[in-house]
């Protein structure tokens, strides 16, 4: 079952620039890293691999590794930190999924002219048609923080970058593969939830219809329950993961234009593409998805189900020692690895 | 089957190889390990022509040393090639001589009385031919020498010749003369004598001896 339909788009001058995948031999071995998540948690790695077609994680964590991405051109020739990952993450090749506020995912406006971000500096980008009807969905990166980021896994050591992503197109690839998704037809909607930004994508019959960000994340969350509720700003996990104080009241203003905006892009769909969205999930959030689910079934009156990152997903039985074990993972933990296993799984998939 | 949405923004040049073989590495490295490995070759070679000349100097200086030395003993060497091989002749001829005394001395009791030698010869060997004055002949060539034997007289008649050519035959003489003959017209008369004298004949027998073999 075709879930994301991608097609080339026709090259015109001046026309969005086509990347193709130069991969020559089918990966199995993969190891996903986000770069510049900012995560005090650290450096969020998953190691995937595929035998006899099904797809298992080796090992999956934190690394204490400097990820902060530089601002500027000339920051970024400065850094030049290398990466040496420990032994359970040296697999053959990496997918580096990044976190930018300088990047961006959206659909190519019109005939797909050039972009005024493109124009201001050089970008990186890349594009693909998942139905002829629909503009295709760009993705473009400062070509120096890609060209930094493409330099962070020496050459000669285990492993080297063989796909540079975006953390939000990342993303998507670990819930199209989950039987939550699966089992909903290919009909839904999904909340990629980011620091800065939540990103709702559609999907009907399994395509990628709709793609929108908003500038809601869940540090804003964060936020308002520190502002309001006088706390650190790390105790503001606790108190949403805690169901001893209802913070409903101090995050429902917060996600109420959030969810009016996933109200009108749902009866966009219904209108312009005939398609009710009768699933909806929730992916990426650390903390406070209960109280998420609460304001969302009383806004749009349906349920909001939590995705898990690993869902489906079969866990190595026996691990070799140079694999090392999995360590245990919270499940805001697995949350936050939803980027790094996205990029892991778009390369093993795409073939 | 489902398409994973993989929106790629690395460069070709910029997929790195994990193997810690790398080409752009190895290849100066092996090519400054050749190049080290022609020069190790070549100082190897220059030693051994420096050793084999210093070898070669060394042996011309024994060889210049040696060489009057060498020369006296090839002209020793020679010499004692020359001595050996008269020392070698001479035991040939020793080898070779023929005793005729022992059987000239019984000759004397079987000789009748009709019968008076005048000659009793044994012809020297023919001549040998003309000599290389470069390499001289040491001896004869052919090992082996015809030996005759010439006895000449007078006598009464043929019957005392012929008595004395059966005594030749016998085994007293047979171990030197091997044969023996009257050539034709070997009887005649003696013309130089007066004519009281005119009955004797003069006569001549001619005998083969056992050769003269030069081993």
């Amino acid at each position: 079952m075709a879930l994301i339909l991608l097609q080339v788009p026709l090259m015109k001058p001046g026309s969005l620039t086509v990347k193709l995948s130069s991969q020559r031999k089918p990966f199995t071995d993969i190891v996903g890293l986000e770069v510049g998540a900012g995560l005090s948690e650290g450096v969020p790695a998953v190691r995937l691999r595929k035998r006899e077609g099904a797809i298992e994680m080796l090992a999956a964590g934190f690394l204490k590794l400097p990820d902060e991405l530089p601002e500027t051109a000339e920051s970024a020739q400065h850094a030049n930190p290398m990466w040496l990952l420990p032994g359970p993450f040296q697999a053959p090749h990496a997918a580096l999924a990044v976190s930018s506020k300088q990047s961006f995912l959206r659909h190519a406006a019109g005939s797909g002219d050039e972009t005024p971000d493109k124009r201001q500096s050089a970008f990186r980008i890349a594009s693909r048609t998942a139905t002829p009807d629909l503009p295709p969905l760009v993705a473009g990166l400062p070509e120096f923080q890609a060209a930094w980021a493409a330099r962070l896994l020496p050459e000669g050591r285990r492993p080297t970058a063989c796909s540079l992503q975006l953390s939000s197109a990342a993303a998507l690839n670990g819930l199209t593969a989950a039987p939550a998704f699966l089992s909903a037809g290919g009909n839904a909607a999904a909340l990629f939830v980011f620091p800065e930004y939540t990103a709702l994508a559609a999907f009907q019959e399994s395509s990628l219809v709709l793609y929108r960000e908003h500038p809601v994340g869940y540090v804003h969350l964060r936020s308002a329950l520190s502002t309001q509720m006088g706390i650190d700003i790390a105790l503001a996990d606790s108190v949403l993961d805690d169901t001893l104080i209802d913070p409903t009241p101090i995050i429902e203003p917060v996600l109420r234009p959030l969810f009016r905006q996933v109200e009108i892009s749902a009866d966009f769909l219904s209108r312009r593409r005939n398609c009710k969205a009768t699933n909806f999930f929730l992916c990426g959030l650390p903390a406070g998805a209960s109280y998420w689910s609460t304001v969302f079934s009383h806004m749009m009156n349906m349920p909001l189900l939590v995705c898990p990152t690993f869902d489906g997903v079969q866990r190595a039985q026996r691990p070799t020692p140079k694999h090392g074990a999995l360590a245990p993972l919270t499940k805001a933990g697995e949350q936050l690895l939803m980027a790094a296993y996205g990029a892991a799984r778009a390369v093993l998939e795409d073939e | 089957m489902r398409k994973p949405l993989h929106l790629d923004l690395l460069k070709d040049e910029e997929r790195l190889s994990a193997s810690p073989i790398r080409l752009r590495v190895m290849l100066p490295v092996f090519s400054l390990l050749a190049a080290l490995g022609i020069a190790v070759w070549w100082s190897v070679l220059v030693a051994r022509a420096h050793t084999l000349g210093l070898q070669k100097a060394g042996l011309e200086n024994a060889i210049a040393e040696l060489k009057p030395a060498h020369t006296s003993l090839l002209a020793l060497r020679a010499e004692e090639q020359d001595t050996a091989a008269t020392l070698k002749q001479l035991a040939y001829y020793k080898n070779a001589r023929v005793v005729f005394g022992e059987t000239f001395a019984k000759l004397a009791d079987h000789v009748p009385e009709k019968v008076q030698f005048t000659e009793l010869r044994v012809p020297p060997p023919p001549p040998l031919p003309p000599q290389d004055p470069k390499k001289p002949l040491l001896g004869p060539t052919n090992p082996v020498e015809r030996v005759t034997l010439r006895l000449a007289g007078r006598t009464s008649g043929p019957e005392p010749v012929n008595a004395l050519f059966q005594t030749l035959r016998t085994p007293a003489f047979t171990n030197l003369i091997r044969s023996a003959e009257i050539p034709k017209g070997a009887f005649r008369q003696d013309t130089a004598r007066n004519a009281a004298n005119r009955e004797t004949l003069l006569f001549e027998l001619t005998c083969e001896c056992a050769p003269r073999r030069f081993e």
